[in-house]
């Protein structure tokens, strides 16, 4: 939202400060300004100039043009505007001027000298108008300003602040200075209203107010006029459209003209019926729905409540009589109409903020006013129609002034608290010794304050935070509650990245695409209604995806890399909140060594855990079908390792994909160490071909075995391999015999042999 | 030959032994059982006692000088070949050595498990909560209801049956407040989404940290208090700060706190705009009916609440120029932290 520094000015007559300070103060005091734009600059500078000569030049369609003026005498400019003319009066800008930015300088044009331009409106910034140049009535009008920029999201909760008016009041307040209402509430011809309205749902409109003038004349505004509205960004139409974009800005009550002559009938306020439409202002057409509030005649909507007027009853060059409205919507029935139009006017922003209905009829009175100025020769026709359910005056607040200082947390006299809110016209009487009753005023009553609360921050924001000490908290010393999961997260984070893993992020979006790829349908996934991208429509439901983008990207710069990422896969549950699984996935990439990526796995598996154990599974289309295997704790499997596909890397990627809700880090379990020593020896067992190491290792038992390690496995040649183990063997209460040792060996020798398996 | 000469010889044959193998060979045949010494005592028998004290007095002088001789020479070759092997055993050890190094952590993690350490030393929980929410817990419960303007200020990603990817953390609070009995604080970092176009300094995918301490008689005072000294141990210096009126539906008052720009300490640089001041978090006292739909009487408890954003925070701390740069996966970005 922008504001005219001139224009709060004008509210504030005795405002001295700059436009800098007045800028800060509103950010420290009430909503944050964004930014500070002088516009205008070069009036003052730029002045009205008599054209008293145009002549052609050869072979251009420039001419040469001769003006006059007080300021600077006689100065010949160079003007291709089409419509120069002698005897006109336009704006002349000497050299030195900057006009949009840039500076004015003495140049040749089409051969002949230039002694700087004559302007159009667009690039004086007092309209858009760049066809020509721009024709002055008598002085120009417009002086230099300041623009101060207010970021929306901070006046989200005040409806009063989308106008010029509401800013006055809180930088008067904010000063301490008088603040000067534009509105002269005159009363209104005591006559018989020329316009029938009627509402039929009050709730989605509590007031609708209008007036009909005649005698109208549809020109441009005044020069001044246009440049007050062009720069706070609202292009300037004509007088009547100008008017209302006036008083908006002015008093945040959005305003609608219609040509009076074009309205058939009475003005109806209803929902549309489901197979209308509307051809609006903005040229497009919209179909409406039952949820649409309108404004119809007896030939159907002519506009949509709150958000936009129709084509049909526009004003023109040739409107004669006009009905203007100052009305007052719902602002979730404004909301949801323009949310489902996806159209945001001035008018439906505004509305969506809840309005002050008490605003419309002020509205209509400065409408008038301005009206008589910019419209010479207009008259009301007949009474005010003002249609409208009672208006409502909130409960008055009891301020209790002990709780509001507790709140601030400093001391707030009566009389302190007193003069804040009377400042902010709010109604304040002393109710007992240390309590207030504030009754809020209307503007501020729709949604804003509504309690004790509410009026803390009107209080501390006036007196300003940076005047409050701080204070220390007086809270118990406790030791807070732990969050296991979450440690145990951060413990693998360590873990890995001290392993050589280095952590990643990703997103949690993929495509479908991305999905299949590791054998999911997008019907598993939950499903984004609103993405940013279409490749980005499902939540992921395993981290896969992402973890294989940083496979592809990363091998196209680096040879070999291991990476991890801790996140959540996201299962749909019908009916119910999505499953959020947290998953540990690491990767390992080398162009070349594939069993030795495993091996880097399987070792960080034995670092998480030296219990998990693996057991070789069916391959899924993604893994390399001689190179998988499940990861179990216990007889639970909490995960899969395996090398990726090699159709899907270029080099070779080995994954470990891990459950966090399953694995468990070790339990640390203390034994006594052992008194007696221990034996071992060593065993080679022949073994044929895809014997796996761990399922020869389970034969190795014995209660006398205490420990069996797994020392190489060399092929022999003939498709068998040698597979050597080295165990160890002890008993608690006693240092073995040669007997007994020679005895166990037998019985695994047994059990090996049973199982068809030989020494070497 | 005589003691002496034999002595004397002996001696010089020490002296001149090359090696210590000829050194050893020398003292086996001077020294040894069967050695030229011992052969001299076997005339031991002929002599008259006066005699033989005499000579067994000068043999056993002999052999003491031979012995130290001996291992004088001996302790000389030691440290020789000692000194050789050394010298042989050189290493470049500017050679880099084999193995894995470390990873690295990301700069998120990092970041938040310093800022969670941090609130636990004040006596914070820290909770979790989903990044899918029900959309009560992402905005009715935080006073957000429908239709209300304040929902157009986090576009949301919405999903089916209701839910949407929580566009705050501060749904947490919602959680703690069933989760713990007043008087609690609490924190939640968290992923969040907003759906926005992506560039360099705006994400959709993001992360905050919510905190909210809930007590009797929390006030701004304490809520401007506190946020200095944590900002001051976030920073790990002493931080200015400055509070501004900020609406935010869930808190009342509510406000923007600014820092100090802790680059031009306030005289302006194109960080902080020329102004001076960094924006950093929203914060205010608790919205009385957010503590009344979590089930805690305001009258009688309060509190405060702040959002803090990890994700901005990474990025003044090492002045990473690229939001996106932060899930893009590029090792060669991630391993510098
Ligand atoms: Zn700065």
């Amino acid at each position: 939202m922008k504001f005219s520094y001139n224009w709060i000015q004008e509210l504030v007559p005795s405002l001295k400060a700059s436009p800098t300070d007045t800028m800060r103060q509103i950010t420290l005091r009430t909503a944050e300004a964004e930014g500070l734009e002088p516009v205008g600059q070069h009036f003052g500078k730029v002045v009205s100039a008599k054209v008293v000569e145009v002549e052609p030049i050869e072979g251009s369609h420039n001419r040469k043009v001769v003006v006059k003026s007080a300021q600077y005498g006689t100065r010949t400019v160079v003007c291709g505007a089409p419509n120069v003319r002698v005897g006109m009066v336009a704006v002349y800008c000497p050299p030195g001027v900057e006009i949009e930015g840039k500076k004015l300088t003495k140049a040749v044009v089409s051969g002949v000298e230039s002694d700087g331009m004559l302007a159009s409106g667009k690039e004086l910034g007092i309209n858009r108008d760049h066809e020509g140049i721009v024709e002055v009535g008598g002085g120009i009008g417009c002086t230099p300003d300041f623009i101060i920029e207010i970021d929306n999201k901070s006046l989200t909760h005040r409806p009063d602040l989308w106008g010029h008016y509401g800013m006055a009041r809180e930088v008067a307040a904010i000063y301490g200075l008088e603040l000067k209402d534009p509105v002269k509430v005159r009363p209104f011809p005591e006559e018989l209203a020329c316009i029938d309205v009627a509402i039929k749902d009050f709730t989605l409109c509590p007031r609708y107010s209008a007036l009909i003038f005649e005698n109208v004349r549809v020109q441009p505004s005044p020069l001044w006029f246009q440049y007050r509205l062009e720069s706070l960004g609202l292009n300037p139409i004509n007088n009547i459209v100008d008017v209302t974009n006036y008083v908006m800005a002015e008093l945040a009550q959005p305003m609608h003209a219609f040509d009076a002559d074009k309205v058939q009938g009475g003005i109806r306020v209803r929902n549309a019926h489901e197979s209308e439409s509307i051809a609006a202002l903005n040229g497009d057409a919209y179909q409406l729905d039952g949820s649409t509030l309108v404004i119809t005649d007896d030939s159907g909507p002519i506009a949509i409540a709150g958000v936009i007027g129709g084509s049909e009853t526009a004003i023109g060059p040739a409107t004669t009589r006009i009905l203007l409205e100052s009305a007052n919507f719902q602002a979730a029935s404004v909301r949801r109409t323009s949310t489902r139009l996806k159209l945001r006017t001035d008018a439906s922003m505004r509305f969506e903020k809840s309005q002050d209905p008490a605003n419309t009829v002020r509205a209509l009175a400065r409408a008038a006013a301005l009206l008589q100025q910019v419209c010479p020769g207009i008259r009301v026709k007949g009474g005010l129609t003002d249609v409208h359910t009672e208006l409502r005056h909130p409960a008055p607040i009891v301020l209790p002034l002990d709780w509001l200082s507790r709140k601030l947390g400093n001391d707030i006299t009566p009389a302190q608290a007193t003069k804040i809110l009377a400042r902010l016209q709010f109604g304040v009487s002393e109710l007992g010794e240390n309590e207030l009753e504030v009754r809020v005023p209307s503007w501020r009553a729709t949604k804003d304050i509504s309690g004790k609360e509410d009026l803390v921050e009107e209080i501390g924001r006036m007196i300003g935070y940076d005047n409050f000490t701080p204070v220390a908290p007086l809270v118990a010393a406790a030791p807070p509650p732990a969050n296991p999961s979450r440690a145990f997260q951060h413990q693998l984070r360590t873990l890995c990245s001290q392993q050589g893993y280095t952590e990643v992020y990703n997103y949690s979006f993929v495509n479908a695409e991305q999905a299949a790829r590791f054998g999911l349908s997008p019907e598993s996934h939950v499903r984004v209604l609103n993405p940013i991208a279409s490749d980005q429509g499902l939540l992921r439901r395993s981290l896969l995806p992402g973890i294989h983008r940083n496979l592809v990207e990363n091998a196209k710069h680096s040879a070999s890399f291991r990476l991890f990422e801790i996140g959540y896969e996201i299962h749909p549950v019908k009916g119910q909140p999505p499953l959020e699984i947290p998953q540990l996935v690491a990767a390992v990439y080398s162009r070349q060594d594939g069993e030795g990526n495993l091996n880097e796995l399987k070792r960080l598996l034995a670092c998480l855990n030296p219990a998990l154990t693996i057991q070789p599974t069916q391959a899924l289309d993604f893994e390399h079908p001689g190179r998988v295997a499940e990861v179990l704790l216990g007889q639970t499997s909490i995960g899969r390792l395996f090398e990726l596909h090699p159709s899907l890397v270029k080099g070779r990627a080995a994954i470990v994909d891990l459950n966090l809700d399953l694995l468990k880090l070790e339990a640390k379990q203390y034994r006594p160490v052992r008194k007696f020593p221990s034996s071992d020896f060593d065993l080679s067992v022949v073994a044929g071909p895809r014997v796996l190491v761990a399922s020869v290792a389970a034969l190795l038992t014995d209660p006398l075995v205490e420990r069996t390690e797994y020392l190489m496995l060399h092929p022999l040649g003939d498709g068998r391999n040698s597979i050597s183990y080295r165990l160890t063997l002890a008993a608690p209460d006693h240092t073995l015999s040669a007997e007994e040792i020679a005895m166990a060996r037998e019985r695994i020798i047994t059990r090996l042999r049973e199982a068809g398996l030989e020494l070497r | 030959m005589s003691l002496a000469d034999l002595t004397q010889a002996s001696l010089s044959r020490v002296a001149s032994a090359a090696t210590a193998e000829e050194l050893e060979a020398i003292r086996v045949e001077v020294l040894g059982r069967k050695g030229t010494l011992a052969n001299l005592s076997k005339d031991f028998g002929k002599l008259s006692p006066e005699e033989r004290a005499a000579f067994g007095k000068d043999l056993n002088a002999a052999k003491q000088s031979l012995e130290s001789a001996f291992d004088a020479r001996k302790a000389g070759f030691d440290s020789a070949a000692l000194t050789a092997r050394l010298d042989a055993e050189w290493l470049d050890l500017t050679i880099p050595p084999a193995g894995q190094r470390p990873g690295s952590l990301h700069p998120l993690t990092q970041i938040q498990r310093e800022i969670e350490q941090l609130f636990t030393s004040l006596g914070f929980a820290v909770l979790d909560g989903p990044e899918v929410e029900s959309e009560y817990n992402n905005f009715d419960a935080l006073n957000i209801p429908a239709e209300h303007p304040a929902r157009d200020m986090q576009d949301t990603f919405w999903l089916d049956g209701g839910f949407c990817l929580r566009t705050h953390t501060s749904p947490v609070q919602v959680r703690g407040m069933k989760l713990l009995k007043p008087p609690f604080r609490m924190i939640a970092p968290g992923r969040v989404f907003r759906n926005e176009e992506v560039d360099a300094s705006h994400e959709h995918t993001f992360y905050q940290l919510e905190g909210m301490m809930v007590d009797r008689n929390v006030s701004v005072a304490n809520l401007i208090y506190f946020m200095k000294t944590l900002l001051s141990g976030i920073f790990g210096r002493e931080v200015t700060v400055r509070l501004r009126p900020g609406y935010f539906p869930f808190v009342e008052p509510g406000f923007e706190l600014d820092i100090q720009c802790l680059l031009c300490d306030g005289a302006g640089c194109p960080v902080c705009k020329q102004s001076g001041w960094v924006e950093l978090l929203p914060c205010g006292l608790v919205h009385p009916n957010v503590l009344r739909l979590g089930g805690i009487d305001p009258e009688e408890w309060n509190g405060f609440a702040f959002g803090l954003g990890m994700t901005r925070l990474v990025m003044m701390r090492y002045g990473i120029e690229d939001i996106r740069q932060l899930q893009g996966g590029d090792l060669r970005f991630l391993k510098q932290f």
